[in-house]
């Protein structure tokens, strides 16, 4: 066994300073689901609005295919869960890098499935025909704003922050514009600052924070 | 001289609080454990030795003296046929870390303390 180094006070202070450091490192979001999605959802309501002037293919032809997107990826996660995990070769390519657990990763899963659920129901309430899609979309960017807040305020992340109340501007705007060509452009402007732009900005300080580990030689400084 | 020894009272202190600091605690790799743990909800074996840069066979034995202190709690398990071990912190665990930590901050106000006495 290793002989155990004992500490100075100041010593102790900066260890447990730095561990928290790096366990803080854990909670950091690369931002690119919020990427990945805010360019599908943008592109789901440009297109839909280009398509709507051009008239190349039916209004909604755009986000149906959004909806296929979706419903691939949800049976691709749910498949890699109950199927592939038991392969060895397939494991090891879907081996979790992550192996810690924090408070503020379970809370903000638990937002995310509160999230998906409450997008189930307004996509039910369209469907059956009890909501317009002029009110579905505003309604839509609320839940946004929602989720972007309680997320930029969990992680403490400022863009976040000011992003769910931009994004939220643009949902009120949403309500009381005329046309669903209109409320496609304000869907589409409040994705950008909601999801794309601090989904940027998160992955670039994501890759500017190096993997860290413990320094032994912050003692000899 | 006299007046640059620090003073009696002071040493006494310095004493008591140098008795406080848990030695379960005052260790280099244990408290870098417990400082890990404090911050997240659980972790596992291999997250708490690659971040503390520390053999396996070194932190399994401090791990050890942790959860035999009651400070830490050990999962041993299996997933996906492989084991897998967790650690977790308890409440006694988090009651000596912030007991360490405030003995700690009280050391160091008593060592400035000392450093001004002798100066004069």
């Amino acid at each position: 066994m290793e002989e155990q180094k004992q500490l100075t006070s100041q010593e102790s202070l900066q260890l447990i300073q730095q561990m928290i450091q790096i366990a803080k490192q854990e909670q950091k979001d690369d931002g690119k689901g919020w990427i990945l999605w805010g360019w599908l959802l943008f592109a789901a309501s440009v297109f839909t609005f280009i398509n709507i002037k051009l008239r190349w293919v039916p209004t909604y032809f755009f986000w149906n295919a959004f909806g296929i997107v979706t419903m691939c990826f949800f049976f691709y996660t749910t498949g890699k869960y109950f199927f592939f995990k038991k392969t060895k070769g397939v494991r090891t390519y879907f081996k979790k890098t992550k192996s810690a657990r924090t408070y503020t990763g379970d809370l903000l899963q638990k937002l995310d499935i509160g999230f998906f659920i409450s997008i189930m129901f307004i996509v039910i309430a369209i469907n059956i025909g009890s909501l317009s899609p002029m009110v579905f979309f505003p309604l839509l960017v609320n839940i946004y704003g929602f989720r972007i807040l309680i997320h930029g305020a969990a992680l403490n992340f400022k863009p976040w922050v000011v992003g769910a109340f931009i994004t939220w501007f643009f949902g009120l705007i949403g309500l009381f514009v005329k046309t669903f060509d209109w409320v496609m452009l304000t869907h589409a402007a409040a994705v950008l600052c909601g999801y794309i732009i601090p989904g940027h900005i998160a992955n670039n300080e994501f890759k500017k924070t190096k993997p860290m580990a413990f320094n032994k030689n912050i003692f000899s400084v | 001289m006299s007046s640059k020894k620090p003073n009696r009272w002071l040493l006494i202190k310095i004493y008591l609080v140098f008795k406080d600091l848990d030695p379960i605690l005052h260790s280099q790799l244990r408290l870098a454990i417990v400082s890990l743990l404090i911050s997240v909800k659980e972790a596992e074996f291999t997250f708490l030795k690659e971040k503390t840069n520390a053999t396996a066979g070194n932190i399994s034995v401090q791990i050890n003296k942790l959860r035999e202190a009651g400070y830490i709690d050990v999962i041993k398990q299996f997933k996906d046929n492989y084991p897998q071990t967790i650690c977790k912190i308890t409440p006694a665990g988090i009651k000596a870390f912030e007991l360490y930590v405030k003995n700690l901050h009280s050391y160091l106000s008593v060592d400035v303390n000392v450093k001004i006495n002798i100066k004069k």
